[in-house]
C-alpha cells in the first residue's frame, strides 16, 4: 500500500521555455519551485537530446532530477509544451503510472484551457496561465488535491 | 569474493601428470584462455545472453577439498563447474588394461558431483593422426573407445585433441573450446537454475513466521555474485534491484524484527567513504542478524554502484546516490534526536562528497562520450548541490546564514527539533567530519567551505551545459555575499542574472532577482544614475507581468512601485544627456480614431489612448506620435502632460500643419524628462510581425488652409527655359513668412533665386537660394510664383515633394508646416510634325498636329511667324473653316503654310505658335462658371459658398469623369449632358444639370488658351529640280488643234521629250555659283508604257538652267495611264579638303505628276472566211 502521492508544485512551460504557470501547493517555497521549474528545463533537454529522434513518441520523461527533499518529474507534450511537477521526496517507491496518470490529467487541463476560443494564445507568453484564466488555476488544483491533497494557495 | 573466476579442474594419469609434456599442454591450454563470445541461451531466461569474455581458473582436481560445508551460501563459482580428464594413450590394449580403469574412477567420482561437467581430452600427437584409421585399420581408435564407455548420453564429452609442442595453430583447439564453452554453460545453466528454485522457494516462504530476510538476502545475493562472476554484470544487478525492491517492501510491511535498529550510530559513521563495501563487515553483520537498515542500505547501494562501474555506467551511480541520501536522509530525519548533532548533514554531505572522488577514481572522464560525459558531470553537479544543501542546513541552524530565504526552507521548519528533544540527544558521540566540525566552529571556514563547494557544483554545472542550475547557484552565493555584507560583489551578480531569466520570460525569477539588486542598490547608498535606471526600468517592466506577483512577498509592493517611480522621476531630470529606451510594456501608446482639423487654424488633433500598466500615477513631460505618410513624410502630434494616471486614459495631441491624407503610426514616445520611452509602430519586421496591425491615421482635409498647387505656365515656349507655377492659396493664414520648398525630381534643379512673383498685392519674395521665402501674403490669396527649372523632357509627369513651413500673423510663435506632393505634367499634350516640299521659289510646309496623350486637344489657331527683321519673305496660311479643331489620339489635323521668300533660303527660324487647350480643362473651367452662376443666383450664405462650390466642382468634375458618353455630344453641340447617377443630395442638382446641357459654341468655354511657341527652322536645298515629260503633238497624226491632244491609241508611238528645270534658289549664296552633276533615271514600268531614248543619263546641273532628252513612249494598253516618273539623283562631288565625296542636298517634283494620258483601243478590222463545202466532192 503504498502512500499517496503529494504534488508540491506544479509547472507548465511553453515550447519556447516560457513559464505559463508554475503552482505551488506549499506556502512560502515559490521561489524554490520557480528554481526547479527552471532548472528542470536543462535536464529536459538534456535528455531529448540523448534520447533522439527513437523514444521521441513518449510523453513521459521520468525523474529527472531529485534534489532539496524534492524531486522532479518531467512530461514533454508532442508539442513540445513541458509540464514539471515536484514530488516530496520519499523513501516509498513512486509508481510511474501514478506520475503519468498525473501528467496526463494535467495536460488535458491545459489541453481544456487552452481550447478556450476567448484566449488570444499568443498575446502574451503565458496564455491561459495568466491570472485572468481563473479556470485552468481552479483545475490544476482540482488534479492536486484529487492526486493527493496539499493546501491549495488562496 | 566477487572476483572469483570460473573453476575448471583437470586430472590425467600420475604418470602424464609428471611429465614434460604435459606441462606444455597445460600452458598451451592456458594460452586459449580467456574464453571470448559465450552465447548462453537458457530455457528459463527469454533470451540470449552473451558474455564477451570469461576468465578461467585451471586447477588440479586434487587441490580441491570439500571443506566448504558451511550453510552459508556463496557464489556458485565456487565449486568447479568443468572437469577435464587428459589422456594420451594410444595403444588400445595399454587401453584396456591400464588406461581405461584411470578414467573410470576419475569418471565415478565427478559424476556424482552435482552441477558439474565433464571432458575428456584424448591428446594425440599431430605427426602421427592420419596414417592410418576407418578404412584400413579395422580395428577401432582408443577415442573410440572412449566414447563408447564413457559417452553414455547423446552429449560428446570426449574430445580429440591433435598437439604438438610448438603448434599454435588456433583451428586445432577449437573443438576443445566449443565443447568447453557447452560444458561450463550446461553445468553453468543447471546450478543456476537450482539456486534461483532455491530463492523463489524462499521469497514465497516471506509470510511464514520465521522466514528471515537476512538469510534469504545471502541465498539470492549468491547468484548475483554469481553473475558477476562470470561477468553477466546486468543480471547481478538485476538481482540487487529486486532485493531492494524487496527490503523496501518488507520495510513497509514493517516486519523488521531480524534488523537490528534502523541505525547504531558509530564514530566516523558520518564521514566513510559511502561506496566502500570494506569499511564494515557488512556480510557478517547480515549474518549475524545485527546489521542496521542503515548499514544494509549503505551495503546494498554501494554493491550495485560497484556493478555499475563495472558496466560502465558512472551517471547512474550519481543519481542512484543522490535519490539515496535523499530518501534516506529524509528517513534518518525520524530518529535524528538519537544521533549526534548534524550527523544527517555531515553524514550526506561527505557522502557525496565521497561519492564524486570516488566515481572520478572509478571512470576517467576520457573514457566518456558527449553525452555521458555531460551527463556525468551533470550527476556530479547535483551531488556537490546535494553537499551544499546540507551546509545550508548547518549553516541555518548554527547561524552562519540568515532564517530565510533562499536558505531556509519550509521542509527545514517541520522537521526542526523542539529543544526537548535536543536536550535528550545523546552528546556522547560527535560527527567525525573535520570539515563540517571546522564550518559549525567557525563561520569564516563555514562560508569558505561553502563557496568551494557551491562553486565546485557551479564548475560541474557549467561544464555539463546546466546553464540554468549553475544561475541558480549564483543566486544563493549572491544571497551569501548580501549576508556576508559583501553588497558590492552581490550587485554585480545580481545585475548580471536578469540577463539570463529574460530570453525566456522567467518574469518571476527576474523580477524577484531584479528586486534584491534595487534592495542592495538602495542599502549601499549608490548614486542614482543611468545604471540604476536600468535596472528599475528592468524591474518595471517586470512588475507589468503578473507572473512577478507570485515570488513577490512584500505585501506593499504597490507602494514601493510608486516610491521608486517617483525616485524614477527625479532621476530622470538628473540624467546628464538622454536616454532612449525602447519597446517599454509599462506604458503603451495608441491612436484611437482619425486626426480632426481645427477649424480656425491649420493644425491637426488626433485622440491617443494611453495606458499605464503600473498602479501608481506616472509623471511624464510630454507624449508624442510620429505618423508617416505616403512619401515617407513624417507628422510628430505633441500634447504635453504632467503625469498619467493608471489604467487608460485619453489624450489629445496635436499638430500644427496643414498636411492632409492617410498616415500610418509610426512611432510613439513618452518623454519624462531625459528618459525617452519610445515604441515602434512599423518599420522593422520583427515589430510588425508581432503587432500585425498597423494604425492608420487619416489626417482630414482642412479647406480653409494653406494649400500649394504646382502647374504649368499658360505660354510654353519650347528651346528656352522651362518654368513651373506654384499657386499658393493662403485661406485663412495671414503669413507672415513661409519657406517653401520643392524638391525636384533627381536629374531635375529649380533655379530657387530665380523664382518670380506674377501676382500683384500678394506679399514679396525674398531671395534665397535653397527655397522660395513668400513674406506678408494676405488672407484668401492665391500667390503665384514663377520657378524655372532645368530640362526635365525625360519625365512625363514630375513629382515634387512640397515642404513648407509658415508662421502667421495671428500666431507668430507657431511654426506650421504643410508635407505634401504634387505631380506636373511636363511632356506637351501634343507633338508637332513638318513636312516640306519645294516649288521653284516657293516651299510648302505641311504641321500634322497629334495627340500625345488620351487627351483630346482644342487648336484656336495655328500661325507661322517669322521675325520682323525678315525680309522678302512672305508667309500665308490656310484660313481655317472652323473657329476650333480638335485633335483626337486617332486623328491628327495638319495646317499648310506657304513661304514664299524673294532672296534665296531663309536663315532665320520661324515660330508655329499655337493656341490650344485640353477638352478636359475646358471642361472644367465650364463646370466651375457653371457652378458659380447657379450658386450666385441661390441664397447661400458667404462662408458656406467656398467649400460648397469646391465641393460641387469635384463631384462634378468626378462624375464626369467616370463616364465618358457626353464627350462627343459635347464635341458636336456643346452640351454637357450629366451621367443620370449625379446626385447632390440638395437641390442644385437640377439648376445645374439643366445649365451644363445648354447648347454653347465652341469657344464659350472661359478657360484660357495655352500657347505653345515652337521653332521651326526652315529647311534649305543645294537643287531643286523639276522634272517634265511632254508629249510632242507633232509626232502625233492629224495634228489639227494645237491645245489639244490627238486621239492617241495603245501600241501607237509618242514622241516625248523629258525636260529638266533645275535650281538653286534654296541653295545658300556660295553654292549658287556651282554646278552639279545629276544622274535621271526614268521608272520603267513594262504593264504601261514602252519606252525608248535615253532612259538614263547624266546632266550638268545650273542655277536657273534646264536640260532636254527626246524619248518615245509606247502605250501597251488603253486607258488613262499617267506618264511615267523621272527620279534624278545629284552624283557625288568629290571634295579636296577631305578626300570623301559629299552628295549635295537635291529636291525633285514632278511637274507631270498629276497628268494623264488617255489612251484610246486600236480600232480595226479582220476578215474570217469560211468554207461552205462545195468543193468537198
Amino acid at each position: 500500500m503504498a502512500p499517496p502521492l503529494r504534488l508540491n508544485a506544479v509547472a507548465f512551460i511553453s515550447p519556447q521555455n516560457h513559464p505559463i504557470l508554475i503552482r505551488t501547493f506549499e506556502k512560502g517555497d515559490e521561489l524554490k519551485y520557480h528554481y526547479v521549474a527552471h532548472t528542470s528545463l536543462d535536464v529536459i533537454e538534456e535528455r531529448s537530446q540523448s534520447n533522439g529522434p527513437t523514444k521521441s513518441n513518449d510523453c513521459y520523461l521520468g525523474l529527472l532530477y531529485a534534489m532539496d527533499e524534492i524531486a522532479a518529474y518531467g512530461y514533454i507534450t508532442p508539442l513540445k509544451m513541458k509540464i514539471v511537477i515536484a514530488l516530496p521526496l520519499t523513501d516509498s517507491v513512486v509508481r510511474d503510472a501514478e506520475v503519468i496518470m498525473t501528467f496526463k490529467a494535467l495536460h488535458l487541463a491545459y489541453y481544456h484551457a487552452s481550447s478556450n476560443p476567448f484566449i488570444r494564445l499568443h498575446d502574451t507568453p503565458a496564455g491561459v496561465g495568466s491570472a485572468k484564466w481563473k479556470r485552468f488555476r481552479r483545475k490544476v488544483d482540482e488534479i492536486s488535491r484529487a492526486v493527493g491533497g496539499g493546501s491549495v494557495p488562496s | 569474493m566477487s572476483n572469483q573466476n570460473v573453476l575448471v579442474t583437470y586430472s590425467a594419469p600420475v604418470s602424464f601428470l609428471a611429465s614434460e609434456n604435459w606441462k606444455q599442454v597445460l600452458a598451451a591450454l592456458q594460452s586459449q584462455l580467456p574464453l571470448r563470445s559465450i552465447h548462453w541461451k537458457s530455457a528459463s531466461r527469454p533470451n540470449l545472453k552473451t558474455i564477451q569474455e570469461l576468465e578461467l581458473t585451471l586447477v588440479p582436481l586434487d587441490s580441491l577439498r570439500d571443506e566448504h560445508t558451511s550453510q552459508v551460501p556463496v557464489t556458485l563459482l565456487e565449486k568447479p563447474l568443468l572437469n577435464l580428464y587428459v589422456v594420451t594413450c594410444e595403444d588400445n590394449d595399454l587401453y584396456k588394461t591400464n588406461v581405461k580403469k584411470q578414467i573410470k574412477d576419475w569418471h565415478s567420482a565427478i559424476s556424482q558431483r552435482k552441477n558439474q561437467e565433464w571432458i575428456i581430452v584424448h591428446v594425440v600427437g599431430s605427426d602421427i593422426k592420419a596414417t592410418d584409421r576407418k578404412f584400413f585399420n579395422m580395428k577401432s581408435s582408443v577415442l573410440d573407445k572412449i566414447k563408447a564407455d564413457f559417452n553414455i548420453d547423446k552429449r560428446d564429452r570426449c574430445v580429440q585433441l591433435s598437439w604438438t609442442a610448438g603448434d599454435h595453430s588456433p583451428v586445432i583447439w577449437a573443438d576443445l573450446v566449443n565443447k568447453i564453452k557447452d560444458g561450463l554453460l550446461s553445468a553453468l545453466d543447471s546450478s543456476v537454475s537450482q539456486r534461483e528454485e532455491e530463492v523463489r522457494r524462499s521469497e514465497s516462504q516471506k509470510q511464514m513466521p520465521g522466514w528471515n530476510f537476512c538469510t534469504f538476502f545471502i541465498l539470492k545475493e549468491s547468484l548475483a555474485s554469481s553473475f558477476e562472476g562470470v561477468k553477466l554484470f546486468e543480471d547481478a544487478l538485476h538481482q540487487y534491484n529486486e532485493l531492494e525492491v524487496s527490503f523496501i517492501q518488507v520495510l513497509r510491511e514493517k516486519n523488521m524484527s531480524w534488523f537490528g535498529s534502523l541505525i547504531q550510530p558509530v564514530d566516523n559513521d558520518d564521514s566513510m567513504p559511502l561506496l566502500s563495501i570494506t569499511k564494515k563487515h557488512y556480510r557478517d553483520l547480515i549474518l549475524a542478524n545485527s546489521i542496521s537498515v542503515f548499514d544494509f542500505r549503505i551495503y546494498l547501494l554501494a554493491r550495485q554502484c560497484a556493478l555499475l562501474n563495472k558496466m560502465r555506467r558512472p551517471s547512474e551511480i550519481c543519481q542512484k546516490v543522490t535519490a539515496f541520501l535523499g530518501t534516506f536522509g529524509r528517513r534518518l530525519r525520524e530518529v535524528e534526536a538519537k544521533l549526534p548533532e548534524y550527523f544527517i548533514e555531515s553524514w550526506i554531505f561527505s557522502s557525496a562528497l565521497s561519492v564524486v572522488d570516488q566515481c572520478d577514481a572509478w571512470a576517467p572522464t576520457t573514457e566518456l562520450d558527449g553525452i555521458q560525459l555531460a551527463r556525468f558531470t551533470a550527476s556530479k553537479g547535483e551531488l556537490l548541490e546535494l553537499a551544499k544543501t546540507q551546509l545550508d542546513i548547518i549553516g541555518v541552524k548554527v547561524g552562519p546564514l540568515p532564517k530565510k530565504m533562499p536558505f531556509a526552507t519550509t521542509c527545514m521548519e517541520e522537521t526542526a527539533l523542539h529543544p526537548r528533544q535536543i536536550s535528550k540527544r545523546s552528546s556522547t558521540r560527535r560527527i567525525s567530519n573535520h570539515e563540517v566540525m571546522l564550518a559549525i566552529g567557525d563561520k569564516e571556514a563555514f562560508y569558505d567551505l561553502y563557496c568551494a563547494t557551491s562553486n565546485r557544483a557551479i564548475e560541474m554545472y557549467v561544464k555539463a551545459g546546466r546553464r540554468k542550475f549553475a544561475l541558480k547557484l549564483h543566486g544563493f552565493l549572491a544571497a551569501l555575499d548580501i549576508h556576508r555584507g559583501r553588497l558590492a560583489s552581490a550587485l554585480a551578480i545580481f545585475t548580471s542574472l536578469p540577463a539570463h531569466y529574460a530570453p525566456h520570460m522567467w518574469i518571476s525569477l527576474e523580477s524577484f532577482v531584479l528586486s534584491r539588486a534595487l534592495d542592495i542598490h538602495a542599502e549601499l547608498e549608490n548614486p542614482q544614475d543611468r545604471e540604476w535606471i536600468h535596472i528599475l526600468l528592468a524591474y518595471l517592466r517586470t512588475c507589468t507581468n503578473d507572473m512577478s506577483k507570485e515570488l513577490a512577498s512584500e505585501v506593499n509592493k504597490e507602494k514601493s512601485v510608486t516610491q521608486l517611480v517617483r525616485a524614477l522621476h527625479t532621476a530622470a531630470a538628473n540624467l546628464d544627456s538622454d536616454l532612449v529606451h525602447t519597446d517599454h510594456p509599462v506604458m503603451a501608446v495608441q491612436v484611437s480614431g482619425d486626426a480632426t482639423c481645427s477649424d480656425d487654424e491649420d493644425l491637426a488633433l488626433v485622440n491617443t489612448t494611453v495606458s499605464n500598466h503600473l498602479p501608481c500615477d506616472v509623471f511624464v513631460d510630454e507624449i508624442n506620435i510620429t505618423l508617416r505618410g505616403r512619401d515617407s513624410e513624417r507628422l510628430t502630434f505633441i500634447a504635453k502632460v504632467d503625469k498619467l494616471p493608471p489604467g487608460q486614459s485619453t489624450i489629445t495631441l496635436s499638430c500644427p500643419s496643414s498636411s492632409w491624407g492617410l498616415y500610418t503610426l509610426e512611432s510613439s514616445e513618452v518623454v519624462m524628462s531625459r528618459v525617452h520611452f519610445q515604441w515602434q509602430h512599423t518599420g522593422t519586421v520583427a515589430t510588425t510581425l508581432k503587432r500585425n496591425q498597423i494604425s492608420l491615421v487619416r489626417v482630414p482635409r482642412s479647406l480653409r488652409a494653406l494649400d500649394v498647387q504646382i502647374r504649368q505656365p499658360q505660354q510654353t515656349e519650347l528651346g528656352t527655359t522651362s518654368h513651373l507655377l506654384l499657386v499658393i492659396s493662403t485661406g485663412q493664414n495671414d503669413i507672415s513668412r513661409a519657406t517653401i520648398k520643392p524638391t525636384p525630381p533627381p536629374g531635375v534643379q529649380f533655379n530657387y533665386s530665380a523664382a518670380r512673383l506674377e501676382t500683384e498685392g500678394t506679399g514679396t519674395l525674398e531671395a534665397s537660394d535653397d527655397a522660395i521665402v513668400l513674406l506678408d501674403a494676405p488672407v484668401d490669396a492665391d500667390v503665384i510664383i514663377s520657378l524655372p527649372h532645368s530640362d526635365a523632357s525625360r519625365y512625363h509627369t514630375m513629382k515634387i515633394g512640397l515642404n513648407v513651413t509658415y508662421n502667421t500673423q495671428s500666431s507668430m510663435g507657431v511654426v506650421r508646416t504643410l508635407q505634401t506632393s504634387r505631380v506636373v505634367a511636363v511632356s506637351l499634350p501634343i507633338a508637332v510634325n513638318v513636312e516640306d516640299f519645294f516649288r521653284g521659289k516657293r516651299l510648302f510646309s505641311k504641321f500634322t498636329i497629334s495627340a500625345t496623350s488620351h487627351q483630346h486637344v482644342r487648336i484656336s489657331s495655328t500661325e507661322l511667324q517669322g521675325a520682323r527683321s525678315l525680309d522678302g519673305v512672305k508667309i500665308s496660311g490656310c484660313r481655317p473653316s472652323r473657329p476650333v479643331v480638335t485633335v483626337t489620339p486617332e486623328h491628327p489635323v495638319n495646317f499648310l503654310f506657304s513661304i514664299e521668300s524673294s532672296n534665296g533660303p531663309v536663315l532665320e527660324p520661324l515660330n508655329l505658335v499655337i493656341k490650344y487647350r485640353i477638352l478636359r480643362d475646358e471642361v472644367e473651367a465650364l463646370v466651375r462658371q457653371t457652378v458659380e452662376a447657379v450658386l450666385s443666383s441661390m441664397p447661400v450664405e458667404k462662408p458656406q459658398y467656398g467649400s460648397l462650390r469646391r465641393m460641387l466642382i469635384d463631384k462634378l468634375v468626378a462624375q464626369l469623369e467616370s463616364d465618358a458618353e457626353w464627350v462627343d455630344a459635347y464635341r458636336a453641340t456643346g452640351e454637357i449632358i450629366l451621367p443620370r447617377s449625379f446626385e447632390d443630395g440638395e437641390d442644385f442638382q437640377e439648376p445645374i444639370r439643366e445649365a451644363l446641357a445648354q447648347c454653347r459654341p465652341e469657344t464659350a468655354s472661359p478657360c484660357p488658351w495655352k500657347e505653345i511657341k515652337i521653332p521651326v527652322d526652315v529647311p534649305r536645298m543645294n537643287i531643286v529640280t523639276a522634272a517634265q515629260i511632254t508629249v510632242q503633238r507633232s509626232s502625233l497624226p492629224g495634228d489639227i488643234q494645237s491645245d489639244q491632244l490627238p486621239p492617241i491609241y495603245a501600241g501607237q508611238p509618242i514622241n516625248a521629250t523629258l525636260i529638266f528645270k533645275t535650281s538653286f534658289h534654296w541653295a545658300e549664296k556660295e553654292g549658287k555659283q556651282r554646278c552639279y552633276t545629276m544622274r535621271y533615271d526614268v521608272e520603267e514600268r513594262v504593264k504601261d508604257w514602252l519606252l525608248c531614248g535615253r532612259k538614263r543619263g547624266d546632266f550638268v546641273a545650273t542655277d536657273g538652267g534646264s536640260f532636254a532628252v527626246p524619248l518615245t513612249l509606247i502605250a501597251l494598253h488603253h486607258g488613262e495611264i499617267t506618264l511615267p516618273k523621272v527620279d534624278v539623283r545629284p552624283l557625288p562631288i568629290s571634295t579636296q579638303a577631305s578626300m570623301g565625296s559629299t552628295v549635295p542636298s537635291a529636291d525633285v517634283c514632278q511637274v507631270h505628276e498629276a497628268e494623264k494620258v488617255l489612251i484610246l483601243p486600236r480600232g480595226g478590222r479582220s476578215t474570217y472566211i469560211v468554207g461552205m463545202g462545195g468543193e468537198y466532192e
